[in-house]
């Protein structure tokens, strides 16, 4: 491995975060094309399978991370744990604002149709979202965006790489079956 | 001896419409079997005032209670008096209605498809164990040493935030033309003469000025010098003298 992949290798494990590509030309004084190469080779050092750490791009950066096979003896010496799992109105919340971001507590509730502060309060404690400013408004409520924690544990660069809304749209038979379903109702009550 | 607090639901009340505890008072105002125009709150107040008068501790939760109850039945005779109509809401017919209701799920659907999506990566990722141990304090802080700032430069540039600034000049700043007294007064006379009037017709064109002359409007209202009717937000408000105001023009 040539010296700027070994320094690399070094600031990445000396850093303990995501160090984004940007810094590393910075910091190793390197052309960004080289730091890319570097990154490149590290990648190819420490795939899967050869290490008991890998590395990874996440949260706009790169960083070392424990490789599955090898967890187990991780969490036994240092006791980690899996963070808490999260429910599906917590999971819907969040979907809202990683999508929508800034988004205010009422986009929030306008698109589930039921107050979300509850759930708003508990993903900011869980660092998965934040107040990022307030909306030029009445009021002035408060914005949410999603942190660089929601990144890590959710395997992503940037918000990039989730996948676009418009694939979730349901198909044109899911339109009409929903409303034949709602017509029903109507009818079923009048 | 002391006599603990009176609950709220213990008073008696002795009005012209009702004689018996307050709580069932409530009850039967709730159910409209009472007419709330005919309850005298201000005697209500007053019994209670002389029931706790007698007592010797004041018993703050109990006395709460009696004051959440009596504001209750202040804000909807409030509502009585100012004859509030139910707000229009806009009138949907049942097609759009369902149609706003399809949209809307649909919208939905997919934030929850969304967050089903999300909770696939989750169980992907989220255990993963990344390292997280701070820097060893030797690298966490870095001094140049060629670069330390004399305490003399840095007391010189405290120096000029700890001297009070200058007042503002505000000479360019017009004063208001318009003072709430004079604008009382001029209402007053176009009352008096026209008996009604027109808000936009008379108001000022400057915004402040316009402000003054609003809140005049209003003082003029909760003296019941004047009565104001606006058909919807925003639309312009008609100004009626009140009957006393005419008599006494």
């Amino acid at each position: 491995m040539d010296i700027l992949a070994r320094e690399i290798e070094a600031v990445l494990y000396a850093a303990a975060r995501p160090v984004s590509a940007d810094e590393l030309v910075s910091v190793c004084a390197a052309d960004a094309d080289d730091v890319a190469a570097a990154l490149e080779a590290l990648r190819g050092a420490f795939a899967s399978g050869r290490h008991g750490i890998e590395l990874h791009a996440v949260a706009g950066g790169y960083t070392f991370v424990v490789a599955c096979a090898c967890e187990a003896a991780v969490e036994a010496f240092a006791g980690a744990r899996r963070p808490d799992e999260l429910s599906p109105a917590l999971l819907e919340t969040l979907s809202v604002v990683a999508y929508l971001q800034p988004a205010t507590r009422a986009d929030v509730a306008r698109v589930r149709g039921v107050s979300s502060e509850w759930a708003l309060s508990a993903l900011e404690e869980r660092g998965l979202v934040r107040e990022c400013g307030r909306a030029d408004t009445p009021g002035s409520p408060i914005l949410y965006g999603t942190t660089d924690r929601f990144l890590t544990l959710f395997g992503l660069c940037d918000l990039g790489e989730l996948p676009p809304l418009d694939g979730y749209a349901p198909s044109d038979s899911d339109v009409e079956e929903l409303r034949a379903r709602l017509l029903a109702n109507a009818e079923r009550r009048t | 001896m002391t006599v603990a607090a009176p609950q709220a639901g213990e008073l008696v009340v002795d009005l012209d419409v009702f004689h018996g505890p307050f709580d069932l008072l409530i009850s039967l105002v709730l159910r409209e079997e009472i007419d709330l125009w005919e309850v005298s709150v201000s005697r209500i107040i007053g019994d209670y005032v002389v029931r706790l008068a007698d007592c010797g501790e004041f018993d703050l939760e109990a006395t709460s209670q009696f004051v959440v109850l009596v504001a209750a039945l202040l804000e909807m005779k409030s509502r009585l008096l100012l004859d509030l109509e139910p707000e229009d809401e806009e009138q949907l017919d049942a097609e759009q209605a369902g149609e706003e209701l399809l949209v809307a799920l649909l919208r939905y659907q997919q934030f929850r498809l969304a967050g089903e999506a999300l909770r696939v990566r989750w169980a992907e990722h989220a255990g993963r164990i990344y390292r997280h141990a701070p820097l060893p304090s030797r690298f966490r802080a870095r001094v140049d040493e060629s670069r330390r700032l004399p305490v003399s430069l840095l007391a010189d540039a405290l120096a000029p935030l700890l001297r009070e600034p200058p007042a503002p000049d505000a000479s360019h700043i017009t004063d208001v033309a318009v003072s709430l007294v004079a604008e009382l007064r001029r209402l007053r006379t176009l009352l008096r003469r026209h008996g009604a009037f027109s808000f936009l017709a008379i108001a000022p064109s400057d915004r402040l000025e316009k402000a003054i002359t609003f809140f005049a409007l209003l003082e003029l209202h909760n003296r019941g010098e004047a009565r104001l009717d606006q058909p919807r937000a925003f639309a312009d408000i008609t100004v009626t003298a009140t009957p006393s105001v005419s008599l006494a023009g």
